[in-house]
């Protein structure tokens, strides 16, 4: 082993002053590695997307316990989102007479950012973390092995299913998200700010694009997608039993919340 | 039926340096060695699920290092593995047993049912074909396990550690279901164990794997007699030696 090859060999002032770019140079090489088996993965997912090779019942079985199990949490999150934004807006709408605009901002907002932000994250944490310790465990007992033992391949039965019903529910929840989150605001707004309902939706209608709603169906895909990838992945790379499933768990969260920002990022900017 | 050339495989570490072996069609070849010597590793070699840095696997004069992807998918249809903490699936018994045959789309309905319920006679487990293996103890889940790996009757069954885990009276009835389904099936057995009695009692070839090299290959009895230090201890339980 060459005295470079670990940190504790690199002693004293010399050792000391390596010590900063090697950590950097490790963190850059894990992230290029990780960035390279996502793409890696996702590549093996395409490749496999033919309808003769889709596994159907995996598919729907993942379309009901990811999808529909969430329909609660997901409906419950959007409908305060949506209340919420009208008690932000409260005061300014009380404070400028503004309720005929209370519908159209709080449903631009929703629609456009907070909806399927929120609902990202949430199916981060529910479905996200839920595949990546599956697929972790999976992996740590031998089981993906044995599917390859048994002739089958585990991108086909295990990631494919995964990762169509985390995309697609993840835009059938954002419109459920979006309709509850409407009733919220319309809700919140009678109440609190005795806007009529009749008022805030035709506010909303009038002033809305569709677009302000495709743009937020468009994210939904790209999160669902940025998460399924990255459960999916991490949950395949774990090592070092149960402890580990608990690393790849962690780390999983944290990559697909990154990545759902960076995207809502670059999409906010770009479209 | 299996050979092994030359092969070398390292994990950071090097893991296997130079492993050569044969094991002839219908034989129960028993692979011992200490923990760490590279057993699993050979095994996982030999079914295609690991790729050696150097040498070749050949499984009825066929190389696995030329074949594709799905080449070695359709070699595996041949071959059924237990794994050494079970990797039973999440569903019930029947379901994992059936498995392969399920994928395999080669039996009807009815024909499945019946190879399960036949499997699970043949394992001591009847009627328990709703059970969750996670509810099982460590003996009925290998039993499952032995259940899986046959129930599509391959010509090569692995056996990664059948035994490890269980009391002595359940080891000897694995390894006596084992020797039982070979002798019932003819199919060329390979089995891993570090438990050095019960497997020598069903085993027609022994091998023993140290530090990632083979340092004895012969039948079960020459084992039993063997001079060669590490053999010697190994087999006999010896505290004093070079292991």
């Amino acid at each position: 082993m060459g005295p470079y090859e670990r940190g504790e060999l690199m002693a004293g002032p010399d050792g000391a002053l390596l010590a900063f770019p090697r950590f950097l140079g490790e963190r850059v090489l894990a992230l290029a590695s990780q960035v390279g088996g996502v793409g890696i993965l996702l590549k093996d997912v395409l490749v496999r997307l033919s309808p003769s090779q889709i596994d159907r019942l995996e598919l729907f079985r993942n379309l009901g316990r990811m999808g529909v199990k969430s329909v609660p949490i997901i409906s419950a999150t959007a409908a305060f989102t949506g209340g919420i934004m009208v008690i932000q807006a409260a005061p300014f709408v009380q404070q400028f007479q503004a309720e005929a605009f209370i519908g159209w901002a709080a449903t631009f907002t929703t629609f456009r950012e907070l909806g399927p932000l929120l609902i990202a994250l949430i199916f981060n944490g529910r479905v996200g973390a839920n595949n990546t310790a599956e697929l972790g465990t999976m992996k740590v007992t031998d089981q993906v092995d044995a599917l390859r033992a048994l002739s089958i391949d585990p991108v086909s039965y295990l990631v494919v299913p995964r990762i169509l019903a985390m995309v697609s529910m993840m835009v059938v929840l954002c419109v459920i998200g979006d309709a509850v989150a409407l009733g919220g605001a319309v809700l919140t707004a009678d109440l609190l700010l005795d806007v009529s309902p009749n008022l805030f939706l035709s506010s909303a209608v009038e002033r809305l694009e569709v677009w302000d709603f495709g743009l937020g169906l468009v994210k939904s895909l790209l999160f669902g997608l940025m998460i399924a990838l990255m459960s999916c992945y991490y949950g395949l790379a774990t090592k070092g039993g149960a402890p580990g499933v608990g690393r790849a768990v962690n780390a999983s969260v944290v990559a697909s919340a990154s990545g759902v920002f960076i995207v809502d990022y670059l999409l906010t900017f770009i479209l | 039926m299996i050979e092994v050339r030359d092969v070398h495989k390292s994990f950071v570490r090097p893991v296997l340096r130079g492993v050569s072996l044969r094991v002839p069609e219908g034989c129960i070849y028993a692979l011992i060695g200490p923990g760490a010597a590279g057993k699993s590793v050979l095994l996982k070699l030999i079914a295609g699920l690991l790729k050696p840095e150097q040498g070749s696997i050949l499984i009825k004069g066929e190389e696995l290092g030329k074949k594709t992807d799905l080449e070695l998918a359709k070699l595996r249809e041949g071959m059924g593995m237990l794994f050494q903490n079970y990797a039973l699936f999440q569903m019930s018994v029947a379901d994992n047993i059936a498995f392969p045959l399920r994928r395999a789309k080669t039996h009807s309905e009815e024909e499945i049912r019946e190879r399960v319920r036949e499997r699970l006679e043949r394992v001591a487990l009847p009627g328990r074909e709703d059970q969750d293996p996670a509810t099982m103890s460590g003996g009925q889940k290998k039993r499952v396990g032995v259940a899986r790996a046959t129930v599509a009757k391959p010509p090569i069954v692995l056996y990664d550690e059948p035994t490890a885990g269980l009391d002595p009276v359940t080891s000897q009835k694995i390894y006596d279901l084992v020797r039982e389904e070979q002798r019932r099936e003819g199919a060329t057995v390979m089995v891993i164990s570090s438990d050095v009695s019960g497997v020598l009692s069903i085993a027609d070839r022994v091998g023993m794997l140290h530090e990632g090299r083979l340092i004895f290959d012969g039948t079960a009895d020459e084992a039993r007699v063997s001079e060669e230090p590490a053999v010697k201890q190994f087999v006999h339980g010896l505290v004093d030696g070079p292991l």
